[in-house]
């Protein structure tokens, strides 16, 4: 685009989607054990998950950025705005995902459960060749579009001064003066993170789906 | 008709409570080797507890449950052993089917074998063609569940439980679900299975079935046994007022 230098978006694109897979995996990961703290048959532990759960998902994901990088960061901490912004967006993300999981997991018919005990398969086999498909395949579409909306969240990272793609947006529309184009361009490059994933997830939703409807 | 003299399995005051509700009432109950036991009696009555309770799908509150050489006090908190030796003893058919919607039909019956049993893929595949067939589905073992009728369906369900040789199978309400023609193939196969000397409770409201494949009928009533004898005996003739009123209602249906 007439004169404008597109390396440094470029060079933000590529934090934004580190930061983005970073913290979709560190939540897709923590989220297992939240989950199974939540359903625990102990109490206590229960009721820790569930406020875990909602404080982390009840609070602004910007203010987590300044509690981890201003507040423990500045304390007793130091952490490099990458460090926090990964930590931070982690943690909500495995909020987030713990409760897609649940919703996976409470889709699948309790006489599924049933059968599989009545054949006797165990704990593991119940879960890896009769739950975990199954739940996998409803957890798919909510997962993805979590995953588009978490890659957006990733902007809040140039606040405590990640140069991802929305910090080198900011730094260059007040190097060009050209704030719309340059922001147009910031959005088009979200878009075609996105289209991808959507895509994706997409195609492989009804790749399951005609497997069992074949 | 009854194979054997040799009791499979033996239940001595089972109990089970929901709260304060009492669903089974210390129930006693022998079942011969290759017996047909059909239970009978008005919804509610604790006949699907009973099953559930056998193969500890239910932990019962009290009694003793004896299948084989496995015997569990349910008073004590069950070991792993001791599960796992029971639920390979015993089948189970259920009224919903209960397949796995996302595994083929031949899927369906192998991997059971495959994880339960340590059958080899191979082997597990030729037990579950072998099985198939025997319910008349061979055609069917490329499918996915869902494309297959309730009656199918539920025909695989006795080959996926049947793939682990069990020694004794539960069938409850098996038929409930199915509209008259489709019950009839699944009833045509547990007769079948029946013929072939596999010991069998079934919970049923299919009083044909009660009558005339089974060998004996037993009529429950708010967790207790009310009558228990004979299928033919029982079904025309029954002694207790409760038998009668329960049989005049289906038939009055
Ligand atoms: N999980 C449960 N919690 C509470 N009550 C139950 C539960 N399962 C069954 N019951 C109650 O136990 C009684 C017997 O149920 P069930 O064994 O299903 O009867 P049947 O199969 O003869 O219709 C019913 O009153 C039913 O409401
Ligand atoms: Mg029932």
């Amino acid at each position: 685009m007439n004169g404008l230098d597109l390396m440094p978006l470029f060079r933000g694109l590529l934090w934004t989607i580190t930061l983005t897979g970073g913290a979709f995996l560190i939540g897709s990961v923590l989220a297992v054990p939240l989950l199974l703290a939540r359903r625990s048959r102990v109490w206590l532990v229960r009721f820790v998950a569930m406020s875990v759960i909602q404080i982390v998902r009840g609070i602004p994901p910007i203010l987590w950025l300044f509690i981890i990088f201003f507040g423990l960061g500045m304390g007793f901490l130091p952490v490099s705005p990458f460090g926090a912004a990964l930590a931070g967006l982690g943690l909500i993300a495995a909020a987030n995902m713990a409760e897609i999981y649940r919703g996976a997991l409470s889709s699948i018919h309790f006489g599924q459960f049933e059968a599989a005990n009545a054949l006797d398969l165990g704990r593991w086999s119940t879960f890896r060749d009769v739950v975990a498909p199954q739940a996998f395949r409803v957890a798919l579409p909510t997962a993805a579009s979590y995953l588009i909306g978490l890659m957006k969240e990733t902007a809040v990272a140039s606040t405590i001064g990640v140069t991802e793609l929305a910090f080198h947006g900011k730094q260059m529309s007040q190097l060009t003066f050209r704030g719309l184009e340059v922001y147009a361009l910031v959005g088009l490059f979200y878009i075609a993170l996105s289209l991808p994933v959507a895509w994706a997830s997409r195609a492989a939703d009804s790749r399951l789906r005609a497997r069992v409807a074949r | 008709m009854i194979a054997s003299d040799k009791t499979l399995i033996r239940l001595n005051g089972l109990s089970k409570h929901y709260g304060r509700l009492t669903v089974l009432d210390g129930i006693d109950l022998e079942v011969k080797a290759g017996e047909v036991l059909a239970i009978i009696g008005p919804s509610g009555s604790g006949k699907s507890t009973l099953l559930r309770c056998i193969n500890y799908l239910e932990p019962p509150d009290g009694g003793t449950i004896t299948v084989d050489d496995i015997v569990i006090d349910a008073g004590n908190p069950i070991g792993r052993a001791a599960l796992s030796g029971l639920r390979r003893r015993v089948g189970m058919v259920f009224q919903s089917f209960n397949l796995f919607p996302h595994m083929s039909v031949l899927r369906n019956i192998s991997l059971p074998q495959e994880r339960v049993l340590g059958r080899s893929r191979k082997e597990a595949d030729a037990r579950s063609m072998q099985l198939l067939s025997r319910v008349g589905l061979a055609d069917k073992a490329e499918q996915f569940p869902i494309r297959c009728s309730g009656g199918q369906q539920q025909r695989i369900a006795i080959a996926r439980a049947l793939a682990l040789d069990p020694e004794v199978m539960l069938f409850d309400e098996p038929t409930s679900a199915l509209d008259p023609e489709l019950g009839l193939e699944v009833l045509a196969v547990m007769r079948e299975l029946a013929k072939s000397g596999m010991t069998m409770i079934v919970v049923t409201h299919e009083m044909g079935f009660a009558e005339n494949v089974s060998d004996t009928v037993m009529i429950m009533a708010d967790g207790n046994i009310v009558e228990k004898g004979p299928s033919k005996e029982i079904m025309r003739n029954p002694q207790h007022e409760r038998t009668k009123r329960f049989l005049r209602a289906v038939h009055d249906r």
